[in-house]
């Protein structure tokens, strides 16, 4: 298990999403506004490119590809200084730590993926075993405001007391390295944590609550309908359970509940009460930052004016 | 002949044994005979030398030949070495006069060529001769034992060991931090017996058991108290101990009218948590000691109110509002820890409810409201419609409360589908799980499911298990209550759910057809797993004794010795030492008893005395050796060093932090190295240092698995490698070693786990200091069946010697 005290805040390499930059940007604008706002010294690298991850689980790009962007990307980490990667998204975080532990332990791979880069001139994106720790090199933005909770607390402009939130954990971060993690994966508090310090009230526990959103990647396209099943099985349960804002805090599940949302509604004609957000944009507004200049609430499909009204921050 | 010294050191002689042929076939002898007696040694053979025939002759020789040197050629020291100790002594040897040479293990079985295996026999004598004539005499330690024992823990451990240590003879302490023993067991209704298929009433075993403790003239039994400290060593313990204010005085009738007149009701956490407790109070209605307790959190008037309405209830004038608490300090020459188990917190698990749905409840719960005196008084409830219940809390006895069974429990609902989960928190290498199986659960699971069924047949019970272990017997008892219709389905649950009416769903994948089954329950019974009590933590460390990663106390051999703690005279027992069933427990605890006083009645005993000694005149008081890893090192009143005999291991570590010089290990000083160092060298030599521990045997074992090495491979036994300094590596060189090996023990046991990273340690610093010739010098751990490798590793490190040469 991942130690809070071991989580650092130097040399963080806060590694781009493209499901964050593409669908909800105001996702990324808010981690940093927050991380500012906590002192941790990070960096952006415009080097760097996507994990594949999208394409790894939509059996577009096939393991070897998936390392050797990895090992790239590393390189790229490591060129700047800045080691510590640093996911907005689950799956970039699970795709970077599985590659890594591939490249390290697989002298295959790493050979081969070696040679391609030798090949074609790259002698500086060559990874030699160990080059990165898959244990201590990996990290979720999440596990980075955990590690910062009273600070948090300390920065707090605006108290969401009250609030009935509840928290979504990704399954690409507590379910692919379970025995990695901060916490029980049986029992996820990371999102529920950091809400309490901004002062919303999280439900302790809803029926389903370690339940996938449902996206599954292809799965959404492939089998719409269990897709969206799953999706609808955790909104009635949130439902049930007088649940106001759910907490996210990976971009695939972020989708799969806002922008389906009303799918569901239309397709299975129910309504719901829920408005979703990540828990960087919910830390961002307890700091004061503001919701579409920051937090890029505009980005949303389940509009969340109503919510802001009725806390008082619109 | 002066008895008891080795005056005289010229009187010299070897005795070799043949080991019917073992030794003889290999060992060319007369050449051995010819070749020392030329150097003008004595030399005796016999076909074996361990026989009765065999010892008369060493001792025969001994007296008539006032021999004051001896060295025997014969199997490994392991085997015989005590009994040849002893022979020596009788024809009163000192036994610092006694060497024995390996021929067995480390040369005849693993040098198979008869002119090498002679050779090697040759220097293995002449070292063991060479290393006699630097011996000193080594003189007996006596310790008296103190002749009572302390039991720590009131449990059913506690209890057998106490009863047990007391009917043999055995004056015994029985402390319990509660205000009355019999622990866990004393919650549970009832228990089963896997050959009557039955089940009986737990306190009707219980109680008459304790009401011998409160009675036995050999025990002295103190409730509400605590172990604050403990000083002193194996069999001289000073212990410390914290007796709680119980503000009753022992004239207490228990007549229960103070209880009844106490305005204070609060959760009682002996039954499990049912709001039926009063501020003074017995812990159960069979408590012994049967004298009330006032809660002083709980108490109006203890907590600046004014209430006294016990004090003007009680005819006997039993309260005393100012009693104060006592510390007492007692002596003990052993110490038995059985201070037992707790249930796991299941809220850790969400999924399944417990502290979140009124009707989820662990296993030892169940077993409460099973109990006639629980909070139902025997009646099955859901937890849900507990005060529905007869809510009078006036103690109740098991044969009053057995005819009139649910008179006032009408309104209440019997739950009529009852699902257990099993392995809650067991078996689970998630965070907050538990990786080892809690080996009471399944026939707890299985003896409630039977006994409900059997009172409420129409009751559907479905067991979820990942395998039912019910070793044994106990398999017969598993058999009949698959026949008597409860179900199991194998599956680890997902999660609970409730319903509107507190009724629960539980979702569970049946992985034998690996269907997704959701079974509707009105209660569920969660089998928690067993950890270590929060008691037995706060005692392994007041106490100092290892605990394995789970909290259990650690014994000192999982086979061997089972209830031996990592501290001599301190023995464990019961859940205390890991998670058991009451059968278990009984039986760990009266060999707990047994090895208790065997430990106090072998008094004085006497010290194996290799063991460390301080030079005072050479000692600065520089306070460098007090670094020892089992505190066996002291600073007494006047500003001495002072070394406690029971606690060294001999180590040999002290001997490297001090700088003067001024610690030695008796049997293992430098001048005996140096010698045998002498003795047994050649050019091209491989010397091993070998832990006289689990390295000795792995070395021996080597020969016992007829694998063979280089006879240019010379072992020396040493205490550990740390009595190997620089000085002795560099001796080792100049006396034609090539290299030097270290072989130690693993870190398997709590002394080599101390030990291990310090040779380690030393083994770096060595090296370092050795500058070039620190490749010269190697590190081996022996695992007793790593042979192969350990000979391995003999083989090419003497070959390079050999090419060296």
């Amino acid at each position: 298990m991942k130690a809070i005290e071991n989580i650092p805040d130097r040399k963080l390499l806060l590694f781009k999403s493209c499901m964050v930059g593409q669908e909800y940007p105001g996702v990324e604008t808010a981690t940093r506004y927050v991380f500012d706002r906590l002192g941790i010294d990070y960096c952006v690298n415009d080097e760097q490119s996507c994990c594949t991850g999208i394409g790894h689980y939509t059996d577009i790009f096939e393991g070897l590809t998936t390392a050797a962007i990895a090992a790239r990307n590393f390189a790229v980490a490591r060129k700047c200084g800045y080691p510590n990667i640093t996911c907005l998204c689950s799956t970039c975080y699970a795709v970077n730590k599985e590659a890594c532990e591939l490249l390290n332990t697989s002298a295959e791979v790493r050979d081969k993926v070696n040679s391609i880069f030798k090949e074609k001139g790259f002698y500086d994106l060559v990874y030699e075993m160990g080059d990165m720790d898959s244990r201590t090199n990996f990290y979720h933005a999440v596990e980075i405001l955990l590690s910062k909770v009273g600070k948090i607390k300390e920065e707090k402009k605006f108290d969401f007391s009250g609030v009935k939130a509840a928290s979504h954990h990704a399954c690409h971060y507590y379910k692919v390295k379970y025995l990695d993690v901060i916490g029980s994966p049986e029992n996820p508090q990371l999102i529920d944590t950091i809400a309490e310090a901004c002062g919303a009230s999280p439900v302790r526990w809803y029926e389903d609550r370690t339940l996938t959103c449902g996206m599954g990647f292809s799965q959404l396209h492939l089998n719409k309908n269990t897709s969206l099943q799953v999706s609808k099985t955790k909104l009635d349960s949130l439902q049930r359970a007088g649940v106001e804002l759910m907490i996210h805090m990976c971009p695939n599940c972020h989708i799969q509940y806002d922008r389906y949302q009303p799918v569901i509604e239309k397709e299975f004609g129910v309504k719901y009460d829920m408005v979703h957000m990540n828990i960087a944009q919910f830390v961002a507004l307890s700091m004061g930052a503001d919701p579409y200049k920051v937090c890029g609430f505009q980005t949303h499909s389940v509009p969340l004016e109503g919510f802001l009204e009725k806390t008082g921050i619109l | 002949m002066i008895e008891g010294t080795t005056e005289g050191l010229n009187k010299a002689a070897v005795f070799i044994c043949h080991c019917s042929g073992n030794i003889s076939e290999h060992v060319d002898i007369n050449t051995v005979k010819k070749t020392l007696k030329a150097e003008g040694i004595s030399v005796y053979d016999y076909e074996y030398l361990c026989s009765s025939q065999g010892q008369a002759l060493i001792k025969n020789k001994i007296i008539k030949g006032n021999l004051a040197r001896v060295v025997i050629g014969s199997c490994t020291p392991s085997k015989h070495g005590t009994l040849f100790k002893k022979c020596v002594k009788e024809a009163g040897l000192n036994r610092a006069g006694l060497e024995i040479a390996n021929l067995r293990e480390q040369c005849a079985w693993v040098h198979h060529d008869r002119e090498e295996a002679t050779e090697k026999a040759l220097s293995l004598l002449k070292a063991k001769l060479k290393r006699l004539e630097n011996a000193e005499p080594l003189e007996d330690i006596k310790v008296d034992i103190v002749q009572q024992a302390l039991v720590i823990g009131g449990g059913i451990a506690g209890i057998t060991a106490a009863l047990n240590l007391a009917d043999n003879g055995i004056p015994t302490f029985l402390v319990e931090k509660d205000s009355s023993i019999g622990g866990q067991m004393a919650k549970i209704g009832k228990i089963f017996s896997p050959d009557k298929l039955a089940e009986e009433c737990a306190m009707c075993s219980l109680s008459p058991l304790m009401n011998e403790v409160a009675a036995h003239p050999n025990i002295t039994l103190l409730t509400w108290t605590e172990v604050e400290k403990l000083s002193g060593s194996a069999g001289n313990f000073t212990v410390r101990l914290k007796k709680k204010a119980r503000y009753v005085k022992d004239n207490c009738t228990a007549c229960g009218r103070c209880s009844r007149v106490c305005p204070v009701l609060f959760e009682d956490e002996f039954n499990c948590g049912y709001m039926d407790k009063k501020a003074i109070s017995l812990r159960f209605s069979q408590s012994v000691p049967k004298v009330y307790c006032i809660d002083p959190d709980h108490c109006l008037q203890l907590n600046g109110g004014s209430c006294g309405k016990c004090a003007d209830a009680c005819k006997n004038g039993a309260i005393d509002f100012s009693q104060k608490e006592e510390i007492i300090e007692l002596n003990a020459g052993a110490v038995i820890v059985a201070t037992g188990f707790e249930e796991y917190d299941a809220s850790q698990k969400p999924q399944y409810g417990y502290g979140i749905f009124e009707n989820v409840m662990t296993q030892m719960e169940l077993s409460r409201v099973l109990g006639i005196n629980g909070p139902t008084k025997g009646e099955l409830l859901r937890v849900s419609d507990f005060s529905k219940a007869s809510s009078d809390p006036a103690p109740s006895t098991c044969d009053s409360r057995c005819e009139s069974l649910s008179d006032d429990t009408s309104e209440a609902e019997t739950p009529k589908r009852i699902v257990m989960i099993q392995c809650v928190g067991s078996r689970d290498e998630k965070e907050g799980g538990n990786c080892y199986c809690s080996r009471y659960c399944c026939m707890a699971a299985l003896k409630h499911a039977n006994l409900i069924k059997k009172r409420y047949p129409d009751t559907d019970i479905t067991i979820c298990y990942i395998d039912v272990r019910a070793f044994g017997f106990y398999e017969n008892y598993y058999r009949a209550v698959q026949e008597a219709g409860v179900n199991f389905v194998r599956g680890r649950p997902a999660e609970l759910i409730e319903k509107p009416d507190k009724s629960l769903v539980v979702r569970v994948e049946d992985t034998l057809n690996q269907k997704i089954r959701e079974l509707p329950a009105d209660l569920v019974v969660l089998s928690a797993a067993m950890i270590p009590s929060q008691g037995t933590k706060k005692i392994a460390s007041v106490l100092n004794i290892s605990q394995d990663e789970s909290g259990f106390i650690k014994e000192k051999h999982s086979k061997l010795k089972p209830v031996d703690s990592s501290l001599d005279g301190i023995f464990v027992c019961g859940t205390a030492q890991s998670p058991k069933d009451i059968t278990d427990t009984i039986g760990q605890a009266g060999l707990a008893a047994v090895r208790a006083r065997a430990f106090i009645t072998d008094s004085p005993k006497t010290l194996e005395n290799e063991i460390a000694s301080i030079n005072q005149l050479l000692c600065t008081r520089c306070g460098e050796c007090l670094n020892c890893p089992f505190d066996a090192l002291s600073i007494n009143e006047s500003g001495r060093v002072v070394l406690d005999p029971l606690i060294c291991t001999g180590c040999g570590y002290c001997t490297e932090l001090c700088k003067e010089g001024a610690v030695k290990v008796a049997g293992f000083t430098r001048p005996q190295l140096k010698a045998e160092i002498e003795g047994v060298l050649e050019e091209g030599d491989m010397l091993g240092f070998v832990n006289s521990g689990i390295a000795s045997l792995t070395c021996d074992n080597i020969g016992n698995s007829v694998l063979t090495y280089p006879s240019n491979v010379k072992l020396i036994r040493v205490p550990t490698c740390l009595v190997v300094d620089i000085d002795l590596v560099l001796h080792a060189f100049r006396h034609g070693a090539s290299s030097v090996l270290f072989v130690e023990d693993p870190p398997d046991n709590p002394r080599a786990e101390a030990i291990y990273p310090l040779a380690v340690r030393h083994f770096e610093k060595l090296k370092e200091e050795l500058g070039d010739s620190g490749n010269r010098i190697h590190f081996k751990k022996a695992y007793v069946p790593n042979i192969k490798g350990l000979a391995g590793t003999f083989t090419s490190l003497a070959r390079e010697g050999e090419m060296i040469k």
